[in-house]
Order: C-alpha cells, then structure tokens, then sequence
C-alpha cells in the first residue's frame, strides 16, 4: 500500500494580517489538533503508512505522540528541517514525490500549498486551510479529510471520479529562476517584499488569475467581483488596475475591504503567454516573493499541469456507494 | 498601511542597522581588550528588530530594553559618545557612568531603561502606557523582551494588564531561541510566543525579525493600533544573535553549533537590505562605503570621547541614588 504523506506549517495564519485585518489566529496547538484527527480519520480507512515532514515547531511529531497507534501502522519523519522556512515543504515535497505518495494531506493556506507544489507538481493532494487567504485549500473536518486520505492510500477509490487537475501559473523571470502560482500571480510597483501579505492596492499593476472567486477573499476575490473564472473553466483572467478606472470595493483580506481602481479585465485562454517586466515585486497566491529590476523580464503562461486536488465529498459519497464503511460485525 | 515608503526611511533603516552593527563590533573588541570593565551582551545579528520598530516611534514614545540593549539605545537616537563614556564608567556616559551596559537609560529620548532582571521591562512599559492612556497623551510605550522573559510572570501580568485596559503598549518579543544558552525547545512548550497573545486577549502576529522590512511593515500596524486607542499587540520577531550570550565568542559552549550560526549568517538582515537597496536603486556601492564610513568616524570619536572623560569621583557616589522630589 502506498503511503500517505503530511505536512504541517508552523508558520501559517500568523502573519500580519492579523494587525491589519481581522484575520483568524491558528495557533499550533490548533493544526497538531487537525493532524490527530486526519490520521485517526486515515486509519480508521485502512492507512498503514504515513511519511510527514519533520517541520520546525514539530507539529506532526507531536500529534502523532498523542494518539493510540494500532500495530503495523508505520510513521516515517523525512530529515530536517533544514532552513525553518518555505524550502523546508518544498524539499519535504521532493522527498515525498520520491516515495510515491499516494496522497499527501497540507495543512497550510494558499502560499504553504504553492511551496509544496514547487517541489512536487503532479502530486495528489487534500489541503486544508490553517492560512489566511484560503482558496486553494479547504475549510473541512480533519476527520472527514483523514477519511479520504485512507481511501485514496488503500486505492479503493477511482481516482478519476474524485480528483481533478488544478490550473497554475508559470513565470519566467529573466535570469533567476522560475516560479509558480496556484491561484493568482501579480505584478506590483512595491519596491521589498516586507511582511509579504498585500496590503497596498495603489501598488497593484495586473493581475493574472487561474480562479477569480466572488466567493473568497484577496486578489482572486478582486477578479472574482468582475469577471468570475472557478477552477473547472479553461481559461484565467487579466486584469489591470488603474487609479483612473472604474473602483472596485472589495475585501483585500479577511476583515479588509479597499476601493481598488481597476483597469481593463480580460479572459485569457490556456496556453497564451503573458508578457511584463519591472520594477516591482511579484505576488504568488496573495504574498509577495520575488522582487524584479527595472526591465527585468517576466513571462506568464497558464496550464492545467497543476496537482490533483481530491474533492472530500465526492470521495466519502463514492465511499459511501460502495459500503467501504460496512463491515459484517 | 504605508502607501510608498520615501527613499530617506529606507536609508535611515539601513543607517540605523550598520549604526548598531558597528557599534557592537567595536564594543566587543574593546571588552575583549579590557578596555570596557564587566559584561557586554551584544546586539549583532538582531538589528532588524530595533531600526523596524523604531522607526515608528518619537522621542516622547517611550521604550523599555533588555540586558540585551545597545541597539535599542542606537535606535531610539542614542548618540556614540555618551554610549561609550557609559560602557566604559565614565562621568560623561548617559547615566553618568554609574549603570554601565544592562542599564542605559535618557528620559529626553524616552528610554526608560535597559534593565538586567530578564522580564523587567514589561511590566514598566505597561505602567508607563497606563499614564499615557491616563494623560490622553497619545504616546505608546514599547517594550523589548525576549523567548526567555516570555515565561516570566511579570509578562504574563504586564500582558494581562494591558490587554484589560486596552493600553498603547507593543510587547515586542526577539525570539533569537535561546534565553541564554537554553534552548527554546527547552524552555517552553509552544513554538511562538505569538500563540501566547491570544490568552491574553489581544492580537499576536510573528514576523521574520531578520528582515527589516517585515518588522517595519508590522510594527507600523502595530504602533498606529496602539496610538489610535486600539490597544496592545505582540509581536513575536524571530532572530539569531551572531555572538554568544555573553560577549563576542563566549566559553567554547557546546549549545550550539558553527553551522547554525553560519546559516543564519547567511539571511543577514544588513547584507540582505543593502542588495535590495542596489537592485531597486535606491543606493549605489558608493552611497554604501559612504554610510560605513561615516559611522566608524562617529564611533572613533565617541570611543576617544569616553577615553578622555573622567570617571566619576568618590563624591557622586550616593548622587542620583534617591529621587528627592522635582525641582520647581
């Protein structure tokens, strides 16, 4: 049986959207909670083998501590950590493509599944929100998501009619290297990338969005406002904001609503490159990452090579059909 | 939230930083030569932090330091000169030679005293923002303590405190993971010391304490909340001091290794700074060499200042002891 892969951010849903907004706290204690009840909810569904990252706070190394393991279930901690930041999911990631994970479980918000996804694209994923900007992963029961992560590692589940391919963005950046974004990437005339989250919206210069969700809250809410695009259409969205255009009022982070001057607004088909250039900072996934020279080139193009994402219902109704919860006394 | 942040903050934080660094660097030298008499506990690697939230404050804003300092001092406005009479027990020093490192204090600056007691300052810098809340006067206090004071009953009644009456007072905690040569993980149960706010009832954010940015952008948050009547914030910057506790490279301690210090070496807060000034234009390699210039003549010139002041004498021992009433 193929095992199931965990990772937990110490770092998420403490940043300073807590100050500036009114954005929940998730505190440690709270996601070692979650990764207790995913592996009870995994075991009860027939995991036997969990690889997770060793992350810096010890978060899975300590949930794991507090439950009743049955026999012949078997935990294997990846080396590390190495730096106490975002290169730690990104090897853990590598390390877990390298093991054949049938399913890796991310606790973490947008930025903590792009790091994962920069170390193993074509991984099959349940991500969990423990960030701040979530549109990437979801608010659900630990339980219920360790319920699927079970299904999946035992292979009980076509993958096919619960996991869809998710959209992402590539960037070329001249002379460094390359990033990625699951959800939105942005240029913006920032000059540092400071506390990361963005908070300015006279900084914003366009936006390119693989989900523009009305629903949510951030940069993708502010395509989501305007010309909505969900993860199932094949094709992004454009969008440049301009002190001169139309205002937008709209919440640039929990608990934060700005009047954003907005430009022109386009549909972008899959495949189409986009071209800009600096100065500025980029933007992946609401957190600025990457700071650009003046005429430094950069280079977008939109796919759907993202991770494959397992839809929880689908998963436990399909479970559900097939009794896989039944057993004869 | 700043809308642009003009080219002079962005100079005066890395002014402020290289200020600091050089000042240590110095002060250890001169401690290691027996120049300076006792103990220094050096500031090196942690500058972000103090030029980050100093930058927010004004000189009627007050701020309560650590047996840790000197950076603070530097950053609040303390000048060399006076700094190095005080390191070295001169009569010229800021408190006229007779509190030595762990206690620098100026009321004109609004620095209520770098304290040795590790916990010391919180509960000072609640009782300040309680008369400033009192007043109406719209200052804020800041105090600086570390991973190690957090566990201290005075922070947990300072912090309780503050949170009741809604105070403007920053509780800036430097996470360098160590109180002294113990290890975070060996010292308390959680992680960040940031989880700790919301038992209290205010917001607790961590910020990477080795970027100066970072800490600029949520101190001003946290600074603008506390002024506006809004009330405390924590604010958990993680940090490293490149030195050991005590001095420049301490006993041969075994806490911890070479590659750990040499890692964290490697995020710099200063060099980091200075590549995103050259990259975005902002200074040239020149305007650099410049600024390291300048400071070292300052610091050769408080450095003979405090050799050619007198110490104090036999007379001004029981002077500045007791305080005797204010002058009308």
């Amino acid at each position: 049986m193929r095992a199931v892969g965990l990772v937990a951010n110490p770092a998420s849903g403490k940043d300073i959207r807590r100050l500036t907004g009114k954005a929940s706290v998730f505190d440690n204690r709270e996601k070692l909670a979650i990764v207790r009840r995913a592996v009870v909810g995994a075991i009860a569904a027939g995991a036997q083998h969990f690889i997770y990252m060793n992350d810096s706070h010890g978060i899975v190394r300590q949930a794991l501590a507090e439950i009743d393991v049955p026999r012949g279930i078997k935990f294997e901690a990846l080396p590390g950590p190495e730096s106490s930041s975002a290169m730690d999911t990104v090897a853990a990631a590598e390390q877990m493509a390298q093991r054949d994970c049938a399913v890796v479980l991310v606790l973490g918000g947008d930025g903590t599944n792009r790091a994962f996804v920069r170390g193993w694209r074509d991984s099959t994923l349940i991500s969990l929100s423990t960030g701040t900007n979530n549109v990437f992963p979801v608010m659900a029961e630990a339980t219920v998501a360790g319920m699927a992560l079970g299904l999946v590692a035992r292979g009980q589940i076509k993958m096919a009619a619960v996991a869809g391919q998710g959209k992402i963005i590539d960037t070329e950046i001249e002379d460094e290297e390359p990033d990625i974004a699951l959800i939105d990437a942005v240029l913006t005339t920032e000059v540092f990338i400071g506390a990361r989250a963005l908070m300015t919206p006279e900084a914003l210069r366009e936006a390119f969005l693989c989900r523009a969700e009305p629903a949510a809250v951030g940069i993708t809410s502010l395509g989501g406002l305007i010309k909505p695009v969900s993860d199932r259409d094949e094709f992004g969205l454009h969008v440049t904001f301009s002190s001169a255009g139309k205002r937008l009022y709209a919440p640039m982070s929990p608990g934060t609503f700005e009047s954003i001057g907005v430009g022109q607004s386009k549909r972008i088909k899959l495949g189409r490159t986009l071209r800009s250039q600096g100065p500025g900072v980029l933007a992946f996934d609401g957190e600025r990452e990457r700071v650009v020279g003046l005429g430094q080139k950069i280079v977008m193009q939109m796919s759907r090579t993202g991770p494959k994402v397992i839809n929880l219902s689908r998963c436990l109704h399909k479970a559900a059909t097939q009794k896989l919860f039944v057993r004869s006394n | 939230m700043a809308k642009k942040i003009s080219t002079k903050v962005l100079t005066d934080l890395h002014l402020n930083m290289v200020r600091i660094r050089r000042f240590e660097e110095e002060a250890g030298k001169l401690m290691e030569d027996g120049k300076i008499p006792g103990a220094l506990h050096l500031y090196v690697g942690q500058e972000a932090v103090a030029s980050g939230v100093m930058a927010h404050l004004n000189n009627q804003d007050q701020i309560t330091s650590t047996h840790r300092g000197h950076g603070h001092v530097i950053a609040k406005g303390g000048q060399f000169s006076p700094m190095f009479a005080e390191l070295y027990g001169k009569a010229t020093g800021y408190c006229k030679g007779k509190g030595g490192s762990m206690h620098i204090s100026n009321m004109a600056l609004g620095i209520l005293g770098a304290n040795g007691i590790v916990g010391g300052g919180p509960p000072i810098a609640m009782g300040a923002a309680f008369s400033n809340k009192f007043r109406k006067s719209k200052q804020v206090s800041v105090t600086f303590f570390g991973d190690g004071a957090s566990n201290e009953g005075s922070f947990h009644e300072a912090a309780n405190m503050a949170a009741l009456y809604q105070l403007p007072c920053v509780f800036v905690c430097e996470n360098n993971g160590f109180g002294e040569y113990t290890a975070q993980s060996n010292h308390q149960a959680v992680t960040d010391v940031a989880d700790r706010a919301a038992g209290y009832g205010m917001p607790g954010v961590v910020v990477d304490g080795m970027d100066v940015m970072a800490v600029y952008e949520a101190a001003e948050a946290a600074v603008k909340r506390a002024r506006s009547g809004a009330g405390p914030t924590l604010l958990e910057c993680k940090t490293y001091r490149y030195y050991d506790h005590v001095g420049v490279r301490g006993m041969g301690l075994t806490y911890r290794t070479d590659e750990e210090v040499e890692a964290w070496k490697q995020r710099d807060a200063i060099e980091s700074f200075e590549a995103l000034l050259v990259k975005q234009g902002v200074m040239t390699q020149k305007k650099l060499d410049n600024v390291y210039a300048r400071v070292d003549a300052d610091i050769q010139e408080g450095i003979a200042f405090a050799e050619s002041s007198p110490f104090p004498t036999e007379d001004d021992l029981l002077e500045d002891v007791y305080f005797v009433g204010a002058k009308s």
